[in-house]
């Protein structure tokens, strides 16, 4: 009869009528996390604790120079680890020239191999690649090498290095595809210069070294190069560390100009030329004033940019699936969820619009996403007061507001600063500066005198931070450190 | 298979340029069974991922010596390879290796012969 002929044409209609809802197809997975990097990883593991079905795309499309890296995202193969091992690399060379006075003697010359020191730490990275990937097999994650972009709602291409493409559905993603260095757009930059995802795994000494930046990758590698014996320029536009302390910023630059670090303020370079090839090579730099006309030329063997990092949002179909991106920055702006416009679509780490830009951040805002989305937490990623350092031969450590942004906020009239340079107890013996590490706290008249910034310039400052910051979070007063007895003798008592 | 420092440098020397991979155990008494019960555990599954391994590749099983030369914390295998544990199965020249309740289970094991 036509009334049974009507219900074969439409079952589904039938079911909704009957009161069940239509079976849709069910995803790929529960959780595509898009980027294997600190918090793509730290997200991923996260889920798979929870049973989800997770997958994980990484990929990294090789610098102009051709370097590449395996699992990890940049914090473990270009970043943060690299760059810890080659500044500890530096400190012992120090350390190698203090040891004289300290009665230890040795007649010969004391040098650095660049390749031997380059050979251990990538091989410490590979057991960090191969490591991330036993453990995701081992909790059933799956990882494919391969480039991933949305391709429609809920969809996403995935491309390996071969060029074959896979497409996969997923109720909800997470976009943490990080940042790469960005490049001057002059003649000669992708050609002849390389930047930091080059320099950790380059495989010849780079000699000669002009460094383009004023960030803290900028200082932290000059800052180390200068270290390890090298000729070492760093070539700034404007201001050193913007973002930081400016104070702090200005003692960081003395200390390295007094240790040999040789800067050219207020340039900025219009083209790069290949005077000799070679492993390094010779390349021409010709830099223009930015305060005139004045132009200048030098020859360096190696020029490392290290102006600022881009994230990796504009190629990966995000106008396919409407996720809001900061046209001008690329970044994504994200609620206090770290969710985008898109309710099924995350991003965490360095892309996100108005967040630090720190691995332990990522990290723990991938955590506690997961943990919202699989096991009914509420906790949301607190991004105050956060700790960093910058490891700069004298290194740096803050937690809190700068003195710039404490005024700003607060007014002058309401905080008070406490400084006081200290002498670390190591450095009197070999007569190493009496006048340059220096600690700083700003407090909150208003607010009890509560703690709102932490600054600390010298050894170990990395060390000393941490625990203030976790007093710092409970609330710390000046009265309250006033009657903490000191530790003595090291730096921290101050 | 091998037994002993020298005779697996020897062996790993004589088939340079191709992938090797090694697996590591505690000596086997007359019976054939290890003193390493990690081991005993380890070899079978191990053994049954060696038709995974790549063309060319080569799979050298060595035996390290007996308890005591193991627990010795300045022996060849832990100062030179730099193995922390037996079993310990790994690609050479590489950081890749698997070690102890890792080499059970048979997907890691698949996994190292078959990626990069």
């Amino acid at each position: 009869s036509v009334q049974a002929h009507k219900e074969e044409d439409n079952p589904q209609k039938t079911m909704e009528v009957n009161g069940l809802t239509p079976v849709l197809d069910s995803y790929d997975y529960d959780l595509i996390v898009i980027g294997g990097g600190s918090g793509g990883l730290a997200a991923a593991k996260e889920a798979a604790k929870y049973e989800k079905k997770v997958m994980v795309l990484d990929f990294v499309t090789p610098t102009p120079q051709g370097s590449s890296w395996g699992l990890g995202g940049t914090c473990v193969n270009v970043g943060c680890i690299p760059k810890k091992l080659m500044h500890q690399a530096a400190l012992l060379g120090q350390a190698l020239q203090d040891s004289r006075k300290f009665g230890w003697q040795f007649t010969e010359e004391v040098k650095h191999n660049w390749m031997t020191m380059t050979e251990s730490v990538q091989n410490y990275i590979g057991s960090l690649n191969w490591g991330y990937r036993v453990a995701l097999r081992d909790k059933k994650v799956t990882y494919e090498n391969a480039y991933g972009e949305f391709v429609g709602p809920h969809t996403i291409k995935a491309t390996n290095k071969k060029g074959i493409e896979k497409l996969y559905t997923a109720e909800r993603f997470i976009i943490a595809t990080g940042e790469r260095p960005r490049y001057l757009g002059i003649p000669g930059d992708k050609e002849y210069c390389v930047s930091s995802d080059d320099l950790f795994s380059l495989p010849y000494c780079p000699g000669k070294t002009l460094v383009v930046g004023a960030s803290y990758v900028a200082l932290e590698c000059a800052g180390f190069l200068a270290g390890l014996g090298l000729d070492v320029t760093v070539m700034v536009r404007s201001i050193l560390l913007r973002g930081f302390d400016q104070d702090m910023a200005n003692r960081i630059g003395e200390y390295m100009k007094e240790h040999g670090v040789n800067f050219i303020r207020e340039f900025v370079p219009i083209k790069v030329e290949q005077v000799e090839e070679g492993t390094p090579g010779i390349l021409k730099v010709t830099a223009k004033s930015t305060a005139g006309d004045q132009m200048i030329e030098g020859e360096y063997n190696t020029v490392l940019l290290a102006i600022g990092r881009d994230p990796c949002t504009r190629k990966i179909g995000l106008d396919k699936v409407k996720v809001n991106i900061n046209e001008k920055t690329g970044k994504i702006p994200v609620n206090d969820e770290e969710q985008t416009n898109v309710p099924y679509i995350y991003a965490i780490g360095d892309i996100l619009q108005d967040k630090l830009e720190l691995t332990p951040v990522a990290i723990q805002a991938g955590r506690l996403l997961v943990q919202r989305l699989y096991a009914g937490a509420t906790t949301k990623c607190d991004y105050v007061n956060v700790p960093t350092t910058v490891f700069t031969p004298l290194e740096y450590g803050a937690c809190g507001y700068s003195e710039e942004t404490a005024v700003e906020k607060f007014g002058e009239e309401n905080i008070e600063v406490y400084h006081s340079h200290f002498w670390p107890l190591e450095w009197t013996v070999p007569s190493r500066d009496n006048n340059k590490c220096y600690a700083k706290i700003i407090c909150n008249i208003q607010d009890n005198e509560r703690v709102i910034g932490f600054h600390v310039l010298g050894p170990n400052a990395g060390e000393v931070t941490q625990g203030f910051a976790t007093a710092i979070k409970c609330g710390l007063t000046k009265e309250q450190l006033d009657s903490t007895v000191g530790i003595h003798p090291v730096c921290a008592e101050v | 298979q091998v037994r002993g420092y020298p005779e697996f440098v020897r062996t790993a020397q004589s088939y340079h340029g191709r992938p090797i991979f090694a697996l590591f155990c505690g000596d086997k008494d007359a019976e054939g069974k290890s003193w390493c019960p990690d081991c005993v555990t380890a070899e079978p599954v191990v053994r049954k991922e060696l038709h995974n391994l790549p063309d060319e590749s080569v799979f050298i099983y060595c035996l390290v010596g007996d308890r005591a030369y193991w627990k010795d914390p300045n022996n060849e295998f832990r100062k030179n390879l730099k193995l922390t544990a037996v079993p310990t199965l790994l690609k050479y020249g590489t950081p890749q290796k698997l070690v102890e309740e890792e080499c059970f289970k048979a997907e890691l094991v698949r996994m190292l012969f078959t990626e990069d």
